[in-house]
């Protein structure tokens, strides 16, 4: 199984910093969505088909936190897994991300750490996925 | 300037180039670094415990390199994406570097990195608190953090 993602961030070059970092990791991906904040987001969830969303915290429009809030209120996207990719380093804040369901991932990350990420939050395994060994070697931090 | 918070600013400056654009700063700069001028800079403002603002000032000629570092890609040499990825990293280092200083609990709101026009004077006038110069390849960084009030 491929996963479509959309990866919310309000920086052009981060967005393409994960989606690179998406590709080495070995995680099966199949369509990717970019969006600048969290009501772009959001609109990109009412016209596409989604399974995992990789967010920032600080947007301009629409913070990270308010889209997940809008996602969890709405039984069509309440059970997308969410990854918070952020700089964000306040435990109180980390904490009330991980409250509203979603994993977090501290800038700058590895790649390995952004695929262990995503196997635990969508209930996938290392050996379910082809390409693992594109991680192999890779020492790129994100 | 206070004195204690160079070593974290350094600190998360450092190692915010070396994972994310996988440059490795050295802390005392030569000679061509010295004089090298860092026409460049952005800044990322901040509010919390206490309020202020990161600058992160670059030798322009190392933005296509930090902007390809950072995508992985040679070709990564379009100026709006180089400034673009000085601001992300600037915006890295501050992220991490006001938690050093102020502690895990604490929450800050970080604005959007906004580019400085050069010579151009904040009208804020905040006090420099700390500054760090990193020496890169033929060129230099020098990150400066303004605060309102005592931090820490």
């Amino acid at each position: 199984m491929a996963f479509n993602i959309l990866v919310v961030d309000d920086s052009a070059v981060m967005r393409a910093m994960i989606i690179k970092t998406l590709r080495l990791s070995g995680v099966p991906v199949g369509d990717v969505f970019q969006a600048a904040n969290g009501e772009e987001g959001l609109q990109v969830l009412r016209d596409r088909w989604v399974d995992l969303v990789l967010l920032d915290i600080n947007m301009p429009v629409m913070t990270g936190e308010e889209m997940i809030r809008h996602m969890r209120a709405s039984a069509e996207t309440s059970a997308i897994p969410v990854i918070v990719v952020s700089t964000e380093s306040s435990d109180t804040r980390v904490s009330a991300i991980r409250k509203m369901g979603a994993e977090f991932v501290h800038k700058p990350f590895p790649p390995e750490l952004l695929r262990e990420t995503i196997h635990r939050i969508t209930g996938t395994s290392h050996d379910q996925q082809s390409g693992d060994s594109a991680l192999q070697g890779s020492s790129l931090d994100f | 300037m206070i004195s204690n918070l160079e070593t974290p600013l350094y600190k998360a400056a450092a190692s915010t180039f070396e994972d994310l654009a996988m440059m490795f700063p050295s802390r005392e700069l030569d000679e061509l670094q010295q004089v090298a001028p860092t026409e460049t800079g952005v800044c990322v403002r901040f509010a919390g415990p206490f309020a202020g603002r990161l600058e992160v000032h670059l030798t322009t000629a190392l933005l296509p390199t930090l902007a390809a570092n950072m995508l992985g890609d040679d070709e990564a040499t379009d100026e709006s994406v180089a400034r673009d990825a000085l601001g992300e990293l600037a915006n890295v280092i501050c992220g991490n570097v006001l938690p050093a200083i102020a502690g895990s609990k604490e929450v800050f709101h970080l604005s959007a990195p906004a580019h400085l026009v050069p010579g151009a004077v904040d009208p804020s006038g905040l006090p420099l608190a700390a500054r760090a110069q990193l020496g890169l390849d033929e060129g230099r960084a020098e990150i400066r953090l303004f605060v309102a009030g005592e931090p820490g």
